[in-house]
């Protein structure tokens, strides 16, 4: 039994290699949904147009494809990234992209009439998408953000192809060294379960506390 | 005789091929309260947008308070009005609307306190000294912490009203505002208008259903048919003795359907 918490002390520095790039992952990947997302909305083609752009790619092309150009292309247009960095970077413009999509949908699914009142009470674009509709959007985005952040923290595993030492390279490491090939999965297994439990839980924490007092929108 | 407040010159409006107004010409005079009525689908709704600018126009000219609304002067031409002109005119009208739109996301007092913060640059605590005596105008000061969903239909109109009048207007568009309510209560939201009438000059136009109050309510009313007015006239000469014959054919409907006159 001895041996086996040093491989499991193995494995915890791996989870906290994979909480880091989930956690800097899904910061990149809010950033960039609510960039592009509210730029498919705006008034400027060239916006559109970028954001369009950015989203299909990033949608249309796999993780692997995206992770190995960070890490091993980059470089060669004088990008050279660490492994930890070209993670975070494949994985927030990846999910980013899935986010725009769910923040444009959300800003569309707040009525038009709660624009007119805006029009009607004089305030600007920015005040009404800042104060009126972004907040009730928030709400619709929410539960799919959190499925999105399940999403990037099962995604985070591609990185140890580029040999970043996660919690899922680590299992590795340790079935290599031991011959042992259950109990090191086995462990991710309910590492990551209970990672995402957390997510799940969290979320849906955070939006019982914005839903208060707000029926019709969602409880 | 002053110069109007509105002054609609000509104005017409197409959805697409269907054309809602032809060639409307009227005008309201500083304080009047203007009812109008008609047939669902004769263009009332459209005209009110039109004012709150959440309709453009398609032909025509209109005046706001010696204004412009949907132009601006430019080296003695008019140009189609930008954003910066329709922000100076918004601030003139002000609107309520059928289904309330409150904002589901802040507190009864949140949603009087907000456009005076934001569009005046009204200090918080004056904002909310404004925002109470109005609620308390409208009688729903005790409700200033709950948010717009506790709320009937009822009082969340009166705090609509209150949230249009936050920001002073000059003008007060109604667009059938007691629709949608409780015909039991639909008094209260109605006893509101008559004191806001009374104790106010504001320029008010209300479209409305409620012909018993567009009686005691208006000083004169424009009734509406296919996107002209047929008739207009004071109150009593248009529900005591319409002259038209398409007047008349409405007004029976209406008291048909159960509505006082
Ligand atoms: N956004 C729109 N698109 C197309 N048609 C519209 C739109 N708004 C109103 N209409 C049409 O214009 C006509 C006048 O509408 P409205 O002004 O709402 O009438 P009212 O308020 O007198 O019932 C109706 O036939 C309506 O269907
Ligand atoms: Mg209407």
């Amino acid at each position: 039994m001895g041996q086996w918490t040093g491989y499991i002390g193995l494995i915890l520095d791996g989870a906290l290699v994979t909480i880091q790039l989930t956690l800097m992952g899904s910061i990149l990947a809010l950033a960039m949904a609510f960039v592009a997302g509210l730029a498919r909305l705006s008034r400027f083609v060239a916006a559109r147009v970028l954001a369009t752009a950015y989203i299909e790619f990033f949608r249309g092309t796999s993780i692997f494809v995206q992770l190995f150009w960070a890490y091993f292309v980059l470089p060669f247009f004088g990008i050279a990234l660490s492994p930890l960095q070209a993670g975070i970077l494949a994985l927030g413009l990846n999910v980013g992209a899935y986010g725009a999509e769910v923040v444009r949908g959300a800003v569309q699914s707040v009525g038009r009439e709660q624009y007119e009142a805006c029009i009607a009470l004089n305030l600007n674009r920015w005040q009404s998408m800042y104060r009126v509709i972004l907040p009730q959007a928030l709400l619709v985005m929410l539960p799919t953000f959190g499925n999105n952040a399940i999403e990037l923290l099962k995604a985070t595993a591609v990185v140890s192809l580029i040999s970043l030492s996660d919690m899922t390279f680590q299992a590795q490491v340790v079935r290599a060294q031991t011959g042992n090939t259950l109990v090191p999965f086995a462990t991710i297994l309910i590492l990551y379960f209970a990672m995402a439990s957390a997510i799940s839980y969290g979320v849906r924490g955070l939006e019982r506390r914005m839903a208060r007092g707000l029926d019709g929108v969602r409880t | 005789m002053p110069s109007p407040m509105i002054e609609i010159d000509k104005v017409c409006k197409s959805f697409g091929e269907f054309q809602v107004l032809r060639d409307l010409t009227f005008t309201v005079a500083p304080g009047e309260k203007l009812a109008l009525i008609g047939p669902s689908g004769s263009g009332k709704t459209t005209i009110l947008r039109i004012l709150m600018t959440l309709e453009t126009i398609n032909a025509g000219h209109i005046k706001v308070d010696g204004d412009h609304l949907w132009h601006k002067p430019a080296n003695g031409n008019l140009v189609p009005a930008d954003e910066a002109h329709l922000h100076l005119m918004r601030a003139k009208i002000g609107m309520v609307f059928q289904l309330f739109n409150l904002f589901p996301h802040m507190t009864v007092l949140r949603n009087v306190m907000l456009a005076p913060m934001l569009t005046k640059r009204t200090g918080r605590k004056d904002a909310q000294s404004r925002a109470m005596d109005l609620l308390d105008m409208v009688g729903m000061a005790d409700k200033a912490t709950s948010m717009p969903a506790q709320l009937s239909g009822c009082q969340k109109q009166r705090v609509a009203i209150a949230r249009a009048l936050a920001l002073s207007p000059k003008i007060m568009l109604f667009d059938e505002v007691t629709s949608a309510l409780d015909p039991e209560l639909v008094e209260e939201v109605l006893n509101v208008m008559r004191k806001l009438a009374a104790e106010t000059d504001m320029t008010m136009l209300l479209v409305t259903h409620e012909m018993g109050f567009a009686h005691d309510f208006a000083d004169r009313v424009l009734f509406f048919d296919g996107g002209k007015i047929v008739e207009e006239g004071k109150p009593d000469e248009i529900f005591r003795h319409p002259k038209q014959e398409r007047t008349q054919a409405f007004l029976r409907k209406i008291i048909a359907a159960g509505h006082r006159v």
